[in-house]
């Protein structure tokens, strides 16, 4: 695992922020293993991004805690949590990925509605955190390929955002690429 | 004989604007094939198959390759042969860029693969591209390289020799198409630049990246 330390801080560090009922604060700590998983592209930084991120939207939605099934899904979730930093902090790495395991599949036991909920939070955090990694400049299907997701769906969310705007994107000036399609066309 | 050569992203801005028939229309005026390879296919065909969100935009794809519209690169060059040189661009492009202590993996195969049937196939031809990274890093590295160290807040060093080997691709957009199609009046809509200009937005909101202000541009030269 790569950054082993900054992963452990950003595990307590929501923790923290769970326990403060703080949800902001608990994205902008999503975006804190982003670099890594641009650079090394670690599939333990990557993990952590996306449930640290998707923590972060099922503390904001008070309304799941009113449904069932939310007490076994979130005791669980926070037991695990806690078990991840625990074995993180003694370097049992094994141990951890397993801890992590059982968090992403803590939502699969839920029965109810409230387990398609979560699922879905989970699958759109795995875009949002592919789309960050995209703006640090990997191309789209490596993206899509290292966060487990379709290309169809990061397509549409990179369509949405500003990024295509940025002047830096422009390698070529339009009137040459439109050059370049006539010629092919002549 | 010419070579269009298609990455996923364009068929997939095309396909999810309704804009495939367009692309049949330009086939007939184009002097040469429409291809695609084993390895965009599996991106826009086989894995959408199996989720249903997507899978009947699998099937409209799959038909374009039913029609003959688009053709499997293996009709040109073998598959093995495509994947052993995308294989090798791959680590090419792959080791390009890297900071202090390693290499940055930019791309993966599909769009490689794309790269690779361009350079084995010889005749003339263009790439059609609608994600940023590979053209930027072909076309303009430097702007490339200054995006990543300005968003990872470290030094990014480029192999010019590897880059070497990158030079000599030609890149094209859907939007780039789209403006063919409207100068050849292949669009069902009244001849406008405010629907082309509609169509290009429609692109950009899809995945296609191109700025507003080169949308107004294309829209100026059309």
């Amino acid at each position: 695992m790569k950054e082993e330390e900054n992963v452990l801080r950003i595990l307590k560090e929501a923790k923290k922020a769970i326990n403060e009922n703080n949800p902001s604060e608990i994205k902008k700590l999503s975006d804190q293993t982003i670099h890594t998983a641009t650079i090394s592209q670690d599939s333990d930084n990557i993990i952590v991004a996306v449930l640290v991120y998707s923590l972060a939207k099922i503390v904001e939605r008070e309304h799941y805690r009113e449904m069932p099934g939310w007490n076994k899904f979130y005791s669980e979730f926070l037991k695990n949590w806690d078990l991840a930093i625990s074995h993180l902090e003694k370097k049992e790495l094994e141990e951890y990925r397993d801890d992590v395991g059982k968090i992403r599949n803590a939502m699969n036991k839920i029965s109810s509605n409230l387990g398609e909920y979560i699922s879905d939070v989970f699958r759109k955090a795995k875009i949002n955190k592919a789309f960050k990694i995209y703006e640090h400049g990997l191309s789209e299907e490596k993206t899509a390929h290292l966060l487990g997701i379709s290309l169809w769906d990061l397509a549409g969310y990179i369509g949405q955002s500003t990024i295509s705007e940025a002047k830096v994107n422009e390698s070529l000036p339009v009137k040459k690429r439109i050059k370049i399609a006539e010629e092919i066309f002549g | 004989m010419k070579s269009l050569i298609f990455d996923s992203g364009p068929l997939i801005s095309l396909t999810m604007n309704g804009m495939l028939p367009i692309l049949e229309k330009l086939k007939k005026e184009f002097p040469g094939d429409f291809i695609i390879t084993p390895q965009v296919r599996k991106e826009v065909v086989n894995k959408p198959m199996s989720i249903s969100k997507y899978k009947f935009e699998a099937i409209r794809v799959q038909d374009l390759i039913d029609k003959g519209i688009l053709e499997l690169s293996s009709k040109c060059i073998k598959d093995t042969l495509l994947e052993k040189e995308t294989n090798a661009l791959m680590k090419i492009i792959n080791s390009v860029f890297s900071t202090r202590y390693e290499k940055i993996n930019l791309v993966h195969e599909g769009e490689v693969s794309c790269l690779a049937f361009s350079k084995l196939c010889r005749n003339e031809n263009a790439i059609v591209i609608d994600e940023r990274t590979i053209r930027m890093l072909i076309e303009s590295p430097k702007n490339l390289k200054d995006l990543m160290e300005r968003k990872l807040h470290t030094e990014i060093k480029i192999d010019n020799k590897k880059l070497f080997n990158l030079f000599g691709f030609k890149f094209i957009r859907s939007s780039e198409l789209i403006y063919i199609a409207y100068k050849k009046s292949l669009i069902e809509l009244k001849k406008n630049k405010e629907n082309l200009e509609a169509m290009l937005y429609a692109l950009k909101f899809t995945g296609t990246a191109i700025s507003s202000k080169e949308i107004k541009e294309i829209k100026a030269l059309a």
